[in-house]
């Protein structure tokens, strides 16, 4: 049993939350135009192996990761750019998986295939079933991807491995707990923003710590 | 189980097979399940980008199955691209064992009738009249 990653979107279709835990194949850093503020914590790309076509955009993407984040960044730089990785977990990738194996998607590109595929399969399930009836899951031989909405528009999707069983109520305990506590009561995060995410040290560490505490986390 | 339906797509993501098999589902107008099944072709092919973690040495594979509050559909592909796809209720005993019969079905009155054109719309009686036998005995 693992967890993979877990995202939230708001209303209008924007990623505003994104931690990931087991994930070999991490997400690339957004190039900077489509960059947003407070959504995740990925490490900078001059810490990964790049590839020719990158070469020329990594000073700016630097740059503005170190602007908005200077921790996170700073972390990195201290684990040597590729043996760490750790981050207390309140960053991505696990034992410095995220330098090694293929890499994946860059993240806003990413965010916004997860949102497609969530937002296709409700639909056809509102269309099959004719009623309102929530869609709740989809699995691949490789791994489950579970979705629990809230009546604010607010979307939480969680991926784990294909043999979990529903994690709905998990998504449920994060917006109930974590969520309304540190974000929703949290004067410092701007709600709706459209123009960056809802990222805070509580918050994040409140969700690290709520999904290590459960017995499907894994190692 | 019930089965609520059961969709054929081609390799091309056409619908070539659709049958509703009982009425918890309403009934959709061709066109809709047609619009549908296009969408779960290409959704099929996005959720294998998105997979997180891919197992060294293992294919990367897509959608499998997606569930409702009430009931599920659940994927299955053939070697050849051609993929199955049944609606059911939940919870759904024997479901993998049902899609290995109907592929079954599908072999011997579709892919050995001489007069079947690849891709295009299955008008088999035989297949049709098998597939009743088959999921008479699954539903409830």
């Amino acid at each position: 049993m693992t967890i993979f990653s877990l995202y939230i979107f708001d209303r209008h279709c924007e990623c505003i939350y994104y931690q990931d835990w087991h994930r070999t194949r991490s997400a690339r850093p957004p190039p900077p135009p489509s960059f947003k503020a407070g959504v995740h914590r990925l490490p900078p790309p001059s810490s990964q192996a790049q590839h020719g076509n990158d070469n020329t955009t990594t000073t700016g993407r630097e740059s503005i990761f170190s602007d908005n984040n200077n921790r996170s960044s700073l972390q990195s730089q201290i684990n040597g750019g590729g043996s760490g990785g750790g981050m207390n977990g309140l960053g991505s990738g696990v034992g410095g998986s995220s330098t090694r194996g293929p890499k994946g998607l860059p993240f806003d590109e990413e965010a916004k295939l997860v949102y497609g595929v969530i937002l296709s399969l409700r639909n056809m399930v509102k269309k099959l079933s004719g009623r309102e009836e929530a869609f709740t899951s989809y699995s691949t031989s490789q791994y489950k991807l579970h979705l629990y909405e809230t009546i604010t528009g607010y979307k939480f999707v969680l991926l784990s491995d294909p043999s979990s069983d529903s994690l709905r109520f998990v998504l449920r305990q994060l917006y109930v707990g974590p969520f309304v506590d540190y974000v929703v009561r949290n004067p410092l995060v701007v709600m709706d923003s459209r123009e960056e995410g809802i990222d805070n040290d509580q918050f994040r560490a409140a969700v690290d710590r709520h999904m290590r505490g459960l017995s499907m986390f894994g190692t | 189980m019930t089965v609520h339906a059961l969709w054929v797509i081609s390799k091309a993501g056409g619908l070539v097979f659709s049958r509703s098999y009982s009425d918890a589902l309403p009934p959709l107008p061709v066109n809709t399940i047609l619009t549908l099944a296009g969408i779960l072709h290409g959704i099929h092919a996005i959720t294998a980008k998105l997979t997180p973690s891919p197992i060294p040495g293992q294919p990367v594979g897509g959608l499998e199955s997606f569930e409702a509050e009430g009931w599920g559909g659940k994927v299955f592909l053939t070697a050849t691209g051609t993929k199955f796809v049944v609606l059911h209720s939940i919870p759904h005993p024997g479901l993998d064992d049902l899609l290995r019969r109907i592929y079954e079905i599908y072999s011997d009155a579709v892919m050995k009738n001489p007069f079947h054109t690849l891709e295009m719309p299955i008008n088999s009686s035989l297949f049709e009249t098998r597939l009743q036998t088959l999921v008479a005995s699954v539903n409830v």
